[in-house]
């Protein structure tokens, strides 16, 4: 009569992927076949080449996985399984293992780990050959949700576009609008999209106005409409159409259209808070309603988190929220103040240029002003128009920034050509210290006025850092400076003060090291992208990184990102003030495994950057 | 030179199986009779060959002669792994009713026992699982007098078997003289032994995780003090 551990059964259920499938009956039969083996550290358990028929599970202590090089590829823990990437693979393992501390092993026989792998979807779906694999699984299971956050635009799609040709009258176009009962028509020339048509154009631009119906649509159509691409997520589109106060806009592939999206197709879909939150904004008139919109906004945010958003569709919807605010804010203060006396660009520092803003963020932002500008005599317009700005966004939840990099300080409110001096000055004669406070310059976006100002502002950058490679030595290895939190990798070393003394901080020690890794490759590349998930692309087209490594970086900023994320609708749920302090008691064994992969990857790339841009010493 | 001459090797090799041979002649015929007809290993039989048996027994008290065996778990191993296949656990109803404070420390109750059958109905079971084995207790002599004690009464003979002792084999490899060591002497606690192999904690006190807990032990003091290719007779008591 044999009997069960309850003992192993009991531990096995606590960590994944058996916790998944804890109620399988089948488990117990399992746990009477287990055998426990005891290894002192530095033993061999695996050696490269050998032939493995077990699934091993580390009871206690810690393993190491080594290359057929016998270079350090990660290393294990308590809870944690390995063996089974040669098992899926016949048995043959590529990599060795040995103990790194005195360890207890559970070894389980090859046969249960590929039965179970068989018959059960939560099973298998832990088990990936490779880190990034998982990584991507991860993020996959969480985008699984077909939110308009997280899909793209051509999903919203329901047939192909219906258009006329240019030279048809307005008669013609309505009967066709009626037959395929569609409220818009594109206008094309030879296959050429050139316009679009619209129930409200007909109305509006045809009937009231008495027009005759053989007035060709040329007449009465919307010319070069906004279109987007169809790679586009579903949610820019809305943003897009709120921003512009447009209903329809057209799809493209390759050049050509594919389909209108409406916003019926949205409303549809889905009503979003976000996305009228914007449209509200523009509506508001007092800052006491603004402040009451911009108290929503934390509701608006748990909504996205438990709409599966990602990270990217997160950080672009908070910024565009921000983004909306700047502007609303601007309106007014040019109401309050009157016109700008000379053109100027109300530029967004940081988060909100990179279009990664989420809740709880401060200000950073700055003033491009025309080169004609002249203090006697526009100083004092500036002075005010950008004082009431920055305190009213304060009012509005986006607070006072702490090291004063704000359009309401002087010296951040600059014409185009000092501006041009200052960054020459930082990138031709670059100071480790003074370097780190200003990183932040270097992800600056035009979000109102005068765009130009900003973009020629941003390619003087670009060329600058370009040609001078002892800058981005300097960046590299300040993007050095925060190191993820893991502690020779056995555990997550805390780093909080006082009641955040079981925590550490995921945007300082994970999110914030990518940013600066990628910002350091992107100006090498000359890329002209903002948003790091761009600017990986860019850097990866450039081919700055080994195969694959460009695409590592991305997978570890959405995995600390989505954490950082769902810790902050925790805290807003339990009541408290949300920030980026997490407790990692608090993480799934799964999360913890993802965020110790991304970590991994993130300590890597620093260390390729320390050398990639070592320079020259002297 | 040192003062102190180191122990001279053991003359007598302490042999079981012949042992057992003597027994199996004496003892009254029945299933200990033939636990002791199937004889033993030979005493020169390596560590890394013998077949091992982790034992630990519950009782109602630390006195043999008045309390009683209630539970009995044993889980096999060898040198290198533990079999979970293979573990047994039995329940002994206790002719005497149970004291109360030992309930609480083994948690098992009187009314889990009062379904239990007694120790007479369970032993021959037990005598054919420990055939051929060596046992691993962790404190050899509470297991030997409570199973020895238990036979006597049963079958009217005693029953023996060869032991690793894993709290005998922990003081051999850390006791220290007064004169090395500093302080307190180390604990030899099942739980403090476990705890110097850094191996996980558990929740004591049932008879078959205790097993557990002495066969992880023994691997870990195999993988640390003794030799697996040594002869079994170096190590038995």
């Amino acid at each position: 009569m044999d009997v069960e551990l309850t003992e192993i059964h009991e531990i096995l259920c606590q960590h994944a992927p058996f916790n998944e499938i804890a109620d399988d009956p089948q488990l117990h039969d399992m746990v009477r076949d287990i055998e426990i083996q005891y290894l002192r550290e530095h033993e061999d358990i695996i050696a490269p080449g050998s032939l493995n028929q077990t699934l091993f599970f580390i009871r206690s202590g810690a393993i190491e996985v080594l290359s057929k090089e016998g270079k350090l590829i990660r290393r294990m823990n308590e809870g944690e399984l390995f063996g089974y990437a040669s098992l899926l693979r016949g048995g043959k393992s590529s990599q060795s293992m040995r103990t790194m501390e005195d360890s207890l092993l559970y070894r389980i026989p090859a046969r249960w780990f590929l039965k179970l792998y068989e018959e059960n979807d939560n099973f298998s779906d832990f088990f990936e050959l490779e880190r990034d694999v998982r990584l991507r699984v991860a993020m996959d299971s969480q985008n699984s949700d077909i939110s308009l956050m997280t899909c793209p635009v051509v999903s919203l799609l329901r047939r192909r576009p219906i258009s006329i040709q240019m030279d048809s009258d307005i008669r013609m176009a309505a009967q066709s609008m009626s037959e395929h009962r569609v409220s818009s028509l594109l206008i094309t020339d030879n296959d050429e999209l050139i316009g679009i048509l619209t129930d409200r154009d007909l109305r509006t631009r045809a009937v009231a106005q008495g027009l005759d119906y053989d007035t060709p649509v040329s007449a009465i159509m919307t010319r070069d409409p906004i279109v987007m691409d169809s790679h586009d997520y579903a949610s820019e589109a809305v943003l897009k159409m709120m921003e512009r106060n447009v209903h329809h806009i057209p799809i493209m592939k390759n050049g050509r259209p594919i389909g209108v999206v409406s916003t019926g197709d949205i409303v549809q879909k889905e009503s979003h808070g976000s996305i009228y939150l914007i449209s509200d904004i523009f509506k508001q008139n007092s800052i006491e309603s603004l402040r009451a919109i911009s108290q929503k906004m934390t509701h608006t945010f748990t909504q996205l988190v438990v709409a599966d958003a990602n990270t990217q569709m997160i950080g672009n919807a908070m910024s565009h929220i921000g983004t909306a605010f700047v502007k609303r804010l601007l309106q007014l203060a040019e109401e309050k103040f009157g016109p700008a006396p000379v053109p100027y660009c109300f530029i967004a520092l940081g988060s909100q240029a990179r279009e990664e803003q989420t809740i709880s963020t401060d200000q950073d932002n700055a003033l491009i002003l025309s080169d004609k500008y002249n203090e006697e005599i526009h100083g004092e317009y500036f002075e005010a128009l950008s004082q009431w700005v920055c305190q009213n966004l304060d009012q509005c939840g986006y607070t006072l920034c702490t090291g004063d990099i704000m359009a309401s300080n002087t010296r951040w409110r600059q014409p185009l050509s000092v501006w041009k001096e200052n960054f020459s000055d930082w990138i031709q004669k670059p100071k480790a210290e003074a370097l780190l406070r200003l990183s932040i310059f270097f992800d600056l976006r035009g979000i109102y006025g005068d765009k130009t100002l900003a973009k020629r502002l941003n390619q003087h950058i670009r060329k600058e850092a370009k040609e001078h490679s002892g800058f981005l030595t300097f960046m590299a290895r300040n993007a050095n400076q925060r190191k993820p939190p893991l502690g020779f990798f056995r555990q997550f070393v805390l780093d909080g003060e006082g009641k955040q003394s079981r925590t550490f901080n995921l945007k300082e020690r994970g999110i914030a090291p990518i940013i600066d890794i990628v910002r350091v490759h992107a100006l090498a590349c000359g890329s002209d992208k903002l948003n790091t998930l761009e600017r990986i692309e860019d850097i990866e087209a450039a081919g700055l990184l080994p195969d694959g490594r460009a695409k590592d970086l991305a997978l570890a900023l959405e995995m600390i990102g989505m954490v950082r994320i769902k810790n902050q609708k925790d805290q807003i749920e339990a009541g408290e003030q949300p920030n980026n302090h997490v407790n990692p008691e608090n993480l799934s064994s799964f999360e913890k495994r993802h965020l110790r992969d991304a970590f991994n990857i993130v300590t890597r790339q620093q260390e390729f950057i320390k050398f990639r841009y070592a320079g020259k010493r002297s | 030179m040192s003062f102190f001459k180191k122990k001279p090797p053991a003359t007598k090799v302490q042999d079981w199986q012949s042992m057992f041979a003597e027994w199996a002649e004496e003892a009254p015929e029945g299933p200990l009779k033939r636990y002791y007809q199937a004889g033993m290993i030979s005493p020169n039989t390596k560590l890394e060959d013998t077949p091992l048996l982790a034992l630990d027994l519950e009782t109602t008290g630390l006195d043999s002669s008045k309390d009683e065996i209630i539970s009995l778990g044993l889980i096999p191993l060898s040198s290198k792994t533990i079999r979970c296949k293979g573990a047994q656990y039995w329940m002994a109803k206790p002719e005497n009713l149970l004291h109360a404070e030992s309930v609480t420390i083994h948690e098992i109750t009187d009314a889990e026992l009062e379904q239990a059958p007694p120790l007479e109905a369970i032993l021959d079971e037990i005598l054919i699982a420990l055939t051929k084995q060596v046992v691993v207790v962790h404190c050899v002599s509470i297991e030997r007098q409570f199973l020895l004690e238990a036979a006597m009464k049963i079958y009217g003979y005693p029953l023996y078997f060869p032991v690793l002792d894993t709290m005998g084999i922990e003081y051999q490899a850390i006791h220290k003289p007064w004169w090395q060591r500093f302080g307190k002497q180390p604990s030899l606690r099942l739980d403090a032994c476990r705890q110097r192999y850094r191996l996980p904690r558990y929740k004591a006190h049932h008879a078959l995780t205790d097993a557990l807990s002495s066969a992880e032990l023994l691997q870990a003091q195999i993988a640390y003090h003794l030799d697996p290719a040594a002869d079994i007779s170096d190590y038995w008591v």
